[in-house]
């Protein structure tokens, strides 16, 4: 019997646990499995496999049955996931139902989950900046969070290691606020965009209008084709799975490289419930999970744990990991486990009209999306009465106009007899947000989920500077669009609850010292070493960036750090 | 008319792959219910054939197929069973019955036997109907007949091609090109 035990303990024990399948997940399990170590990636949804488990990939829009629209039942049923822009018939399937996972919303929040192999990878809208110093050096300027444990040369050269991989489309632009990485070639601007982008570098000094930077591969490279991708064929449905591989997700990359070592177990319907503290050696020891089909619990053992299990279910996950040393969850003596979380506000758009160009229209499908304004504001000196700024995208178009008018043969002929419209332009807002310690996140005392997990409760609202960042953004857009002879300006707000964005950050804040922070420079936590945490939960600030490339630039640096501090026998 | 009927059970088959649930042709049916399955629309038969006129009515055929050959009716019907509401089911059914009562007064006849040019020149009308009912039971029945028409594979196939693998993007494409579409 004890051998047994043994035997079973030792199937049980791995070199690495990586909790999450997700954008830093998968890049923790490819690093680790590359590096030799005996990885066990813990996914609490089900298996995705890449192409094979695309059941909509293929789809013409005649074959959804409602067209691609959700039905009226699902919506009252889930009205959370029905708000996410991407939620619809073809994608339905990678996001998690309301009632799959409750939680409190003590404010309104939008939390957008994609529980499955993959995580939101396979949902994510792609969009790749790096971060500047004028983001890391941003809250010990302006007083708010804490500094920053790293600066950009700390992460640059791991933005580079991540990118040649994942393939990203772009120019080197040669800005300041938005360093240039290693690109395959742009998606280029449209007519009307490039003419945007010549009167803004015209009128505007320190503005700039760029192709949009994004996950694509608009030229694979061989390492890319050793992925088994291939050249993105510009479809633009990828929120249903690329069956190309065309853009990065870790579906058709990270883990199917990393299964490639032989290093990787990839468990999924597995549910973390917490991870285990040994105080006498203070490190670590392993997870307790429950499996989501038994509903049996068991543990899994490893010399180093990374928590990738999406921004707040990594607080979750770290808050209900309690012990006799850490009664208020994981590392977490400075009671600011759970604080500080903050997001990005998407609340603003702004739409015009350009009369001119019409020599021109698209042809086919810009998988960049268009063009991306950096944010401009208080890059320098603090100019305005709100903290650091906001970053916009832009894009333009012109729609075919189809009369819907009569009925019979006049209906008929209009809508087959398509006019072409003039040029549309639209843009949306992206703004900073400023993390605050009462946006919060903790666990109910009482209520459980159907794993026993405690339920997490979310209070997470705006604040009145980001209506000023928002007006800001309308009125500098207004006057670009304006300098650009654009007409019929209109500015709209979007009342997008917060996490709408899918933005959600921190909570587990990287910083100097365990007083004022979870996590030091290399995303351990300061009070238990051989734990890493490298998705949105890590954030101090959160800019203006999409955030994903950094968390896997992030994940990146920490398994290299791990696997060096494993080797020295200081983890 | 050999290539007629491959045309149309094909466009039945089709309607089965994409999940409704078509069972039998109206002429075959006894049961005076209509021919897909619906949850909470109360739809009969003679109902179903109106809803096939009005389609038609709405979107003739002409050298290419209408309304009622492209089953745009059950697609109507399809997307209201699932995708509106109780209270706007609820005015589709009656405004799809106080329909069949104003046509029929109007023009002497039922809807379905009257000649095109008085259906189109009824359709005209649709303001002067009265009935609120009416008013949005047409603009729900036009506006998905409309979505249909312009997502069936009829039309995104032969007329307005849709590229599911465009391979390309032009940002500087000259405007007389003949339009690609996605």
């Amino acid at each position: 019997m004890a051998n047994i035990a043994i035997d079973s303990i030792k199937e049980r024990t791995f070199d690495a646990i990586v909790i999450g399948s997700g954008a830093s997940g998968g890049w923790a399990a490819k690093e680790f499995a590359e590096k030799g170590l005996k990885t066990l990636v813990l996914e609490r949804g089900r298996d995705v496999k890449h192409i094979q488990d695309y059941p909509t990939t293929n789809l013409y829009p005649y074959e959804l049955e409602h067209r691609g629209e959700m039905t009226y039942e699902d919506k009252q049923v889930n009205p959370i996931a029905n708000r996410c822009y991407a939620y619809g018939e073809d994608t339905a399937h990678f996001f998690v139902k309301d009632d799959e996972h409750p939680y409190i919303q003590d404010k309104e929040f939008d939390w957008i989950r994609g529980y499955q192999v993959g995580g939101k990878s396979l949902l994510w809208a792609r969009q790749t900046q790096r971060w500047s110093d004028h983001d890391f050096e941003g809250p010990a300027r302006d007083g708010f969070a804490v500094d920053w444990p790293i600066r950009y040369r700390d992460i640059a050269p791991w933005y580079s290691y991540v990118e040649r991989f994942v393939g990203i489309a772009g120019n080197s632009d040669g800005l300041a606020t938005l360093p240039d990485g290693e690109f395959l070639p742009a998606y280029p601007l449209n007519a009307v965009e490039d003419h945007f982008r010549r009167s803004v570098d015209r009128h505007f000094s320190g503005r700039h209008i760029i192709s949009a930077r994004c996950a694509h591969l608009s030229q694979p490279q061989p390492v890319h084709l050793q992925q088994g991708r291939v050249q993105c064929q510009n479809r633009l449905l990828c929120r249903r799975g690329c069956p190309f591989g065309g853009y990065f997700s870790s579906n058709s990359s990270t883990l199917p490289w990393a299964l490639k070592t032989g290093n990787l177990t990839l468990r999924p319907f597995s549910v973390v419930h917490s991870i285990l503290y040994d105080q006498e050696s203070g490190k670590a020891t392993g997870v307790r999970v429950i499996d989501a089909n038994t509903g049996g619990e068991l543990e899994f053992y490893a010399k180093v744990i990374f928590v990738n299990a999406s921004a707040l279910n990594t607080n979750l996950i770290l808050l209900n990991s309690t012990s006799g040393r850490f009664p208020d969850g994981l590392g977490n003596d400075s009671g600011l486990l759970g604080k500080y979380v903050a997001f990005h506000n998407y609340t603003a758009q702004i739409t015009a009209q350009y009369d001119g160009l019409l020599q021109y229209r698209t042809d086919g499908r810009n998988p960049a999306g268009g063009g991306y304004i950096p944010n401009f504001r208080n890059v320098h000196r603090q100019e305005t009465g709100f903290l650091r700024g906001w970053a916009a995208a832009v894009g333009a178009g012109r729609y075919e106009r189809r009369s819907r008018d009569g009925v019979g043969h006049e209906l008929k002929d209009g809508l087959l007899h398509a006019t072409l419209g003039n040029w549309g332009i639209h843009s949306h807002m992206m703004a900073e947000t400023i993390p605050k310690a009462s946006n919060r996140v903790w666990l109910d005392a009482q209520k459980r989920d159907q794993w026993g997990v405690p339920l997490l409760h979310i209070s997470v609202d705006y604040a009145e500077d980001d209506w000023q960042r928002r007006q800001d953004y309308y009125e500098q857009m207004t006057a670009m669009y304006e300098a650009a002879g654009f007409t019929n300006i209109r500015t709209k707000d979007t009342p997008r609850r917060p996490g709408n964005d899918v933005h959600e950050m921190g909570g587990v804040r990287m910083g100097h010292d365990p007083k004022t922070s979870l996590l030091n420079s290399w995303n351990q936590l300061h009070l238990c070493r051989n734990v890493y945490v490298t998705d949105g939960a890590c954030m101090t600030s959160t800019a203006t960036q999409n955030p994903t490339l950094t968390y896997m630039a992030f994940t990146a640096r920490a398994v290299d750090h791990a696997v060096r501090e494993l080797k020295r026998g200081d983890l | 008319m050999k290539f007629y009927m491959n045309r149309r059970s094909a466009v039945r088959t089709l309607l089965y792959i994409a999940g409704g649930s078509l069972m039998l042709p109206c002429c075959m049916r006894e049961s005076g219910r209509a021919s897909i399955a619906l949850t909470n629309l109360s739809v009969s038969e003679a109902d179903e054939q109106l809803l096939a006129e009005l389609v038609e009515a709405l979107i003739p055929a002409t050298d290419t197929p209408g309304g009622r050959e492209l089953l745009l009716h059950l697609f109507v019907l399809r997307m209201v069973d699932d995708c509106h509401g109780p209270a706007e089911q609820q005015v589709f059914t009656d405004g799809l019955a106080a329909f069949s009562g104003w046509s029929q007064k109007e023009l002497g006849r039922p809807f379905a036997e009257a000649a095109p040019d008085k259906r189109t020149a009824l359709l005209r009308r649709i303001g002067e109907s009265g009935g609120t009912d009416i008013r949005q039971f047409f603009a729900v029945t036009k506006s998905r007949t409309i979505q249909g028409y312009l997502n069936s594979q009829y039309v995104m196939t032969n007329l307005i091609k849709y590229e599911l693998v465009p391979g390309r993007y032009d940002g500087y494409a000259p405007a007389d090109r003949p339009p690609a579409h996605g």
